[in-house]
């Protein structure tokens, strides 16, 4: 048996070149020689050590109609276009080794990172705002070039995707031709943009899968581990140019997982096996993802290790690990916080602000009435200033000066915070805050005699002392403050204060001790000196502390930090953006995008679908939904309309394409951000792959089940007719993604076929 | 007999543990939620006065629950008069209990009911104590339904719902029968009720719906059956428990809009139409010409919920803000600012009447400053991507900045332009954009009104306004109740409201919210708290451990079995087998269902929206013991059973403290009677 076996494997492995071949030969057959096709080597069946390939010109053919559609005038408009913006920015931070920060995976930046990096992109062109002209050090062709590349690629990608699921030669050139003729798709390939590379990885990876699933029968083969592995591959690579690309791999593990559900009938297979293969399949697809993302991840830190513009928004030990900014401000200074330390206390997580005072007090009334304790203002304040400077004190201690040996605070050490201009010390007491009043009032001790006395301890809490120890280190400890009398921690509630606290950001005390607001680091530190003392003894004590090296985060605490803060970040997005559109806009295609306008005609790119395909689509999706329920209906009662074949295959292409299609369509109800039509574009590809899917069964149904060969030849006829149209509309609307063309006025309102499309149009 | 014995004893134990110390505390209760809350007695109770004393008012949630308890109020006697002021206010002579002992009652329901659906679920008479016995001796549902709360209302509604359904599905009750009929409609109403009280019942009405289509599915697919079979019960359902509730649903609105006739603090969220309904608001039973003609003096209110009029005053823009012209605001009070006068754009001459038109361009000026209405190219104070809106020149005379086109939404030109019911646009002549409110406020120098400005996309939906009051001596005024717009109208407007409401709700930056992990484990509580007697919001955390560990179990068992039937390891489940994992998988689903969709909303969300799950994952909890049961026989079944029972009891006396409320010192005081028990931080 087990020999048996092996010798089947071997025998499939000869066969696996010559696989595609007998499927292109077995299409030659069944579409009666219609379909062109090369074979550069002769069959060589019996020979070791031979590679066969053959090409499937059709497949090439489609991918040169992409390139030539995609690459045409490829450097024109020679400006910035929408979202290049940001991501030209994104790019050229990466030539320049600058850290920058993006709620998106930065595999598509790299990509086209790479290419601007082999073209010699310097990096020097600041990407103001959409419109101004690029100049000539800007190598905008190589560019562009990734994302038109890609967007080629897709063409023939869903091409074989089609065939793979056992559809039809034509109906699978239908499908490439359709998305060849789609504008939205072209205008989105066309520019430094990522869809178009998150499409091409989405089709390969699920293409990679239905590959996987021929080789179910003879598991543990190169080309099963091959598939399997591409597959991941490609799919975690989606998902790293944008986190959309997830529900593509949810879509692949769906289909894998409903393979699984059913390979647990077949009664062949013992448990163990099955159990094994479950196993291994698991561990492959995991192991591999995690390791491509991993990969991405590390590139992007090793790269990019230079302060720049957005590190503000990272904690202060990720700053101090980059080369320049904040390391270049905290080199050299003392690395352990002790009584005398002057530092400025960072909120860690969220809003950049530093603990704050001035010399002003709250006011003794609030306008809702409430009293406050009238004392010296304690806030959080976002821009560097001598007042975020406070020293550390022992309760015990008056010398502020720091003597040898060093007084290190501990964990759970008591301490005073007093502020270095005003002198007074951090309170904190059983008064309402002002903003918040279910928390309490923070201020600066001012003794008035009234019977309030002092509170000002508070203990140090270290949160990561399983790392750095029980001392307090500059930068990297995280603490919180804990107020000894009330057992409250200091707090940045995010809120503002009115006028008079300057609309600077409330701090206050509160109960709830275990959160994120309540978590501070120190950032910048000195020791407190004494002008007579002896100059050996200050040097001792410096030169002792003196880091050696710039502080160094390991990969894995950047890698953390990093999706931390993405994860978290992403709020602050534009509301309001007048091309913003809804989910529910968008089968219709009620408003595109404006992406670009000529200064000087009415030349402009405008992201908008081809008409006729979207609303077919759009149709196709209830067509297939009401012959689904119809035939499920119809099977309940037993009578079962297609034969077992063709039912099978019907659900297939549900299974991928309409499940496909939910996947990514649904999800964007439940998002909060401002969303616009290019978020619908995966989407609309399966759409569209479903719509080519179901016109073949349509067909077949109308030719072999009811045998209306007349209608069937009519509905083919039709089909044509319609895809004729589809060209017709494509070219009509190619002006607006080529954006070359210079339109009067009527041009541009003889294109405006719904009311809800807003083009530009210039008054003169 | 014994189960009546045993129903008895529950429905008894239910209403001592319920009503014990109704009456306490004897001032308003109130919840502090972490941050700022404004959920709690003092606010449903004076929704409950506000019907009685019919003032209309505005809430984010559909009526039925406020119009129930005003009811209550109503009939036990209690005036409206009492002011819900502020929390710890005593309520001295009012009779407050009717209130509190409706909402309880409805509280208390929830555990015979619950006793009933797992009965016919599994007919089993110590499953169906197991799981009403884990209801009724849960701290958390006994705390939320003894105040003037929404949740006990709509937790009734929802259980109702689920054993209507199960009901109609059971195969011992014959269809078509007369008792298939009642609990079909029973279902219906219930459906009806879960809706109109909070937005949540629409869970339940989906878990309800698949119920349905499973039961449709079932006869389908029996072949000993006709189709017409499925064809009848898919009428009856579709009018029982579609075409009935939405009946229902619209009948609340109807009574909810009739009774609030009189204007209240709600009235500034509605259209001047809607308004104009309402005793006691200046639109009310007011009249004016129904053309607006050149030369009238008008208001124009925003359309936007909420928004305000027109207005503007002599103060100038403050440096550095745009040109220092007159500033243009919208404001929400009725005050002479608010007038402007419509002018056409090329003459002062008022002479004649000459009805202003869609398409016509007009010229706005402010009838207390004699300033036109203007806008040129520089930004708007906060909104920068809009053109900066102000009034301009001297006596009524600008310039040709001043020319704004006036459109009819959705109307041909030349329509004529009527008060109240025309939806205006104004259209800067020159620069094409169009007149708007963002809704944001302005700092302090414009006395915190709202901007305006001028949106160069012309589709902007808050650009959208209307004439409010109009002011005209040549045309004949007509009574504002041409105006009165229809039941539908306002009914369609109030849902409109609503849902803006709702999606207002959001967090703000740094404020703490409850989060949909926490609730299971029982994370954090919820305070109810008075000055001195505390009432905490928690669960019985023996219960919902054992939910939770529960709820992993049969996710297991399931998944295991499911995996054995695909193998082909077992054939077939034996009747009795099958129907207790399918009422388990139900339930299930029903926890998903009101727990799940939680993760994805972004509003602000409390602890006690978990509670609806929480009924059905206790309800699930009861059938996995008997599961093991029947695999490892009687006594070890009835022992485990006992087990978890009396360490639930236990537990319930341990914590009833928090429910019956505290007065004592707090927990983190050393002396304290609960010190032992303090929660999770």
């Amino acid at each position: 048996m087990e020999s048996l076996r092996t010798r089947k494997h071997k025998d499939h492995l000869i066969e696996q070149c010559s696989d595609a071949k007998k499927k292109t030969e077995k299409f030659k057959k069944s579409n009666g020689g219609l379909t062109k096709k090369e074979q550069h080597v002769p069959n060589t069946k019996d020979k070791l050590f031979r590679i066969s390939f053959e090409i499937d010109l059709l497949s090439v053919g489609l991918f040169f109609c992409g390139l030539i559609t995609r690459m045409y005038k490829l450097e024109e408009p020679k400006n910035i276009v929408f979202d290049e913006l940001h991501y030209g920015k994104y790019v050229s931070l990466y030539m320049k080794n600058t850290f920058f920060f993006d709620s998106h995976p930065p595999l598509g930046k790299q990509l086209i990172a790479g290419a601007a990096y082999l073209a010699g992109f310097d990096g020097r062109f600041k990407f103001d705002k959409i419109g101004s002209p690029y100049p000539d050090t800007v190598p905008l062709l190589a560019l562009r070039f990734v994302p038109a590349f890609f967007g080629s690629l897709i063409i023939p990608t869903s091409y074989h995707l089609m065939l793979e699921l056992g559809l039809a030669q034509w109906t699978s050139l239908l499908a490439a031709i359709l998305l060849l003729f789609d504008n939205a798709l072209l205008t989105q390939s066309r520019f430094i943009l990522m869809e178009s590379m998150l499409l091409f990885f989405a089709l390969f990876g699920i293409f990679c899968l239905l590959k996987f699933r021929n080789y179910y029968s003879k598991p543990y083969s190169i080309f099963w581990f091959f598939w399997l592995c591409l597959a991941s591959v490609s799919l975690t690579c989606a998902l790293s140019v944008k986190y959309v690309g997830f529900y593509s791999c949810c879509l692949g593990l769906a289909i894998i997982g409903r393979d699984f559900w059913k390979l647990l009938s077949s009664i062949a297979i013992s448990d163990r096996a099955i159990f094994a293969r479950f196993l291994i399949q698991t561990v492959i697809t995991a192991s591999v993802s995690v390791l491509v993302y991993l990969c991405i991840f590390y590139f992007h830190l090793k790269v990019l290790y230079k302060a720049g513009p957005h590190d503000s928004i990272m904690t202060s030990a990720f700053q101090a690990s980059l080369e320049g900014g904040l390391a270049s401000i905290t080199r050299g200074q003392p690395l352990l916080v002790a009584h005398g330390s002057q530092i400025t206390l960072r909120h860690t997580h969220g809003r950049t602000c530093w603990l704050h005072s001035h010399n002003h007090v709250y006011p003794i009334r609030y306008p809702d009435k409430r009293g406050s304790s009238h004392q010296q203002h304690v806030t959080c304040y976002s821009f560097k200033d001598v007042n975020n400077w406070w020293i550390v004190k022992r309760p015990n201690k008056n010398d502020l000066v720091v003597e040898q040996p060093i007084d290190v605070i501990h964990h759970g050490d008591v301490i005073q915070l007093v502020h270095g201009i005003t002198s007074r010390a951090l309170n904190s007491h059983d008064v309402a805050a002002p903003v918040s009043p279910q928390c309490q009032e923070v201020s600066c001790y001012i003794d008035y005699n009234v019977s309030m006395p002092a509170q000002n301890l508070w203990r140090v809490e270290i949160l990561n002392k399983d790392q750095n120890g029980e001392a307090w280190h500059t930068i990297q400890s995280m603490i919180r403050l804990i107020h000894v009398d009330t057992n409250t921690a200091l707090k940045f509630t995010g809120r503002q204060l009115p006028d008079w606290g300057f609309h600077q950001h409330e701090v206050a005390a509160d109960r709830i001790i275990n959160q994120d607001d309540t978590v501070w680091n120190v950032e910048e530190h000195r020791y407190t000196k004494s002008e007579d003392q002896k100059e050996r003894e200050r040097e001792l004590v410096t030169a002792e502390m003196i880091p050696t090296a710039a502080t160094s985060l390991s990969f894995w605490e950047k890698f953390f930090e990093l999706h931390y803060k993405m994860m978290f970040s992403g709020t602050e997005s534009v509301q309001n953006h007048m091309y913003s559109s809804e989910p529910l806009e968008w089968p219709l295609m009620s408003r595109g995008i404006a992406y670009w306008v000529s200064s000087t005609s009415n030349a402009q790119i405008h992201l908008i679908g081809n008409l006729i395909l979207w609303y077919s689509g759009t149709f196709g999706l209830f067509v297939y939904s009401s012959m689904l329920i119809f035939y499920l209906l119809r099977r309940r009662r037993l009578c079962y309309d297609l034969d077992a074949k063709s039912w099978e295959q019907f659900l297939l292409i549900g299974e991928t394409f309409l499940t496909g299609y939910l996947f990514h369509y649904l999800p964007y109800f439940f998002v909060e951000r401002t969303l616009f039509l290019h978020h619908y574009l995966l989407a609309f590809t399966f759409k569209t792959l479903l719509l080519a899917a179901l016109i073949e069964h349509i067909y077949s149904i109308l030719n072999d089940v009811l045998k209306f060969k007349i209608i069937a030849y009519m509905f083919v006829m039709l089909v044509s007719l319609w895809v004729l149209v589809t060209f017709y509309v494509f070219q009509k609307f190619t002006v607006l993604c080529y954006g070359t063309t210079p339109l009067s006025t009527n041009d541009v309102v003889s294109l405006r076929w719904k009311d809800t499309w807003d083009f530009i149009i210039h008054k003169n | 007999n014994s189960w009546w014995l045993v129903f008895g004893i529950i429905c008894f134990l239910t209403l001592v543990t319920r009503f014990y110390k109704i009456t306490e505390p004897d001032h308003v209760w109130f919840v502090l939620l972490e941050c700022s809350g404004v959920w709690d007695e003092t606010h449903f109770g004076k929704m409950g006065s506000w019907y009685i004393n019919r003032t209309f008012f505005f809430d984010v949630h559909p009526p039925l629950g406020k119009m129930l308890i005003g009811l209550s109020g109503y009939l036990t006697g209690y005036d409206g008069t009492f002011a819900f002021d502020k929390p710890g206010d005593k309520y001295e002579n009012t009779s407050y209990v009717g209130m509190r002992m409706f909402c309880t009652a409805l509280g208390a329901s929830l555990v015979p009911m619950s006793f009933l659906t797992v009965d016919e679920m599994t007919q089993s008479l110590t499953g169906a104590t197991f799981a009403s016995l884990l209801i009724l001796f849960d701290v958390g549902i006994l705390t939320l339904t003894q105040y003037i709360l929404l949740d006990p209302i709509l937790l009734c509604f929802i259980m109702g719902s689920v054993l209507g359904a199960v009901k109609v599905s059971s195969p011992r009750i014959n269809e078509f029968s007369k008792s298939w009929w009642f609990w079909l409609v029973f279902t219906g109403t219930m459906l009806a009720c879960c809706i109109s009280v909070k937005f949540v019942g629409l869970f339940v009405v989906l878990l309800v719906g698949l119920m349905t289509l499973a039961d449709l599915w079932n006869i389908l697919g029996d072949m000993s059956r006709p189709v017409m079979a499925t064809v009848k019960h898919l009428m009856g359902r579709s009018v029982c428990l579609i075409a009935w509730p939405v009946l229902l649903y619209v009948t609340f609105f109807y009574i909810h809009l009739t009774v609030l006739n009189r204007s209240g603090n709600g009235d500034g969220f509605y259209s001047s139409a809607f308004q104009s309904q309402l005793i006691g608001n200046s639109l009310h039973n007011a009249s004016m010409p129904r053309q607006v003609a050149y030369g009238a003096i008008i208001t124009l209110k925003n359309h936007r919920t909420g928004g305000g009029y027109l207005h503007s005053h002599y103060h100038l823009y403050p440096e550095n803000v745009g040109a220092r012209q007159q500033q243009i605001t919208t404001y929400t009070h009725k005050d002479d600012n608010n007038k402007w006068l419509i002018k056409k754009y090329n003459t002062e001459d008022t002479g004649g009447v000459t009805i202003v038109r869609s398409g016509d361009l007009i010229r706005l000026e402010h009838v207390p400053t004699r300033r036109n209405l203007h806008s040129h190219k520089e930004q708007a104070p906060i909104t920068k991507k809009h053109y900066q809106v102000t009034g301009y020149g001297e006596n009524g005379t600008g310039d040709a900045n001043d020319v704004w086109k006036i459109n009819v939404v959705g109307a041909k030109d030349g329509t004529e332009i009527t008060a109240v019911s025309s939806k205006l646009k104004f259209v800067h002549y020159l620069q094409s954009c169009a007149l708007t409110t963002s809704g944001k406020q302005l700092p302090k120098w414009a006395y915190e009104q709202q901007e305006v400005s001028c949106n160069p996309n012309l589709r902007d939906p808050n650009g959208v306004w209307n004439v409010e009051e109009n002011v005209f001596e040549k045309l004949a005024n007509v009574s504002f109740e041409v105006y009165a717009p229809t039941f539908v109208e306002r009914f369609l407007e109030s849902h409109a409201v609503m849902f803006q409401g709702n999606a207002g709700l959001k967090p703000k930056e740094g404020e703490i919210t409850s989060r949909p992990w926490q609730w299971p484990i029982n994370y954090r509580g919820q305070f109810f708290s008075g000055s001195s007697y505390r009432v905490y919001l928690l669960g019985n955390p023996v219960i919902w451990w054992c939910n939770l560990v529960f709820l992993v179990i049969f996710v297991f068992i399931f998944g295991a079995s499911a995996i054995r039937q695909q193998r082909g390891y077992i054939k077939s489940f034996s009747e009795a087998h099958k129907e207790k994992l399918v009422a388990c998988a139900w339930l299930f689903l029903g926890w998903l269902l009101h727990y799940v969709p939680f993760w994805a909303m972004g509003r602000v969300l409390y602890f006690h929206h978990y509670f609806p799950a929480l009924l059905f994952s206790s309800m699930i909890t009861e059938e996995i013991p008997q599961w093991f049961g029947e695999k490892l026989g009687n006594t070890v079944y009835h022992t485990l059973v006992a087990m978890v029972l009396s360490t639930v009891v236990y537990s319930f006396y341990l914590f009833s403290p928090l429910t019956y409320g505290m007065s004592g010192p707090n927990a983190n005081e050393p002396n304290s009677t609960m010190h032992g028990l303090k929660w999770l931080d």
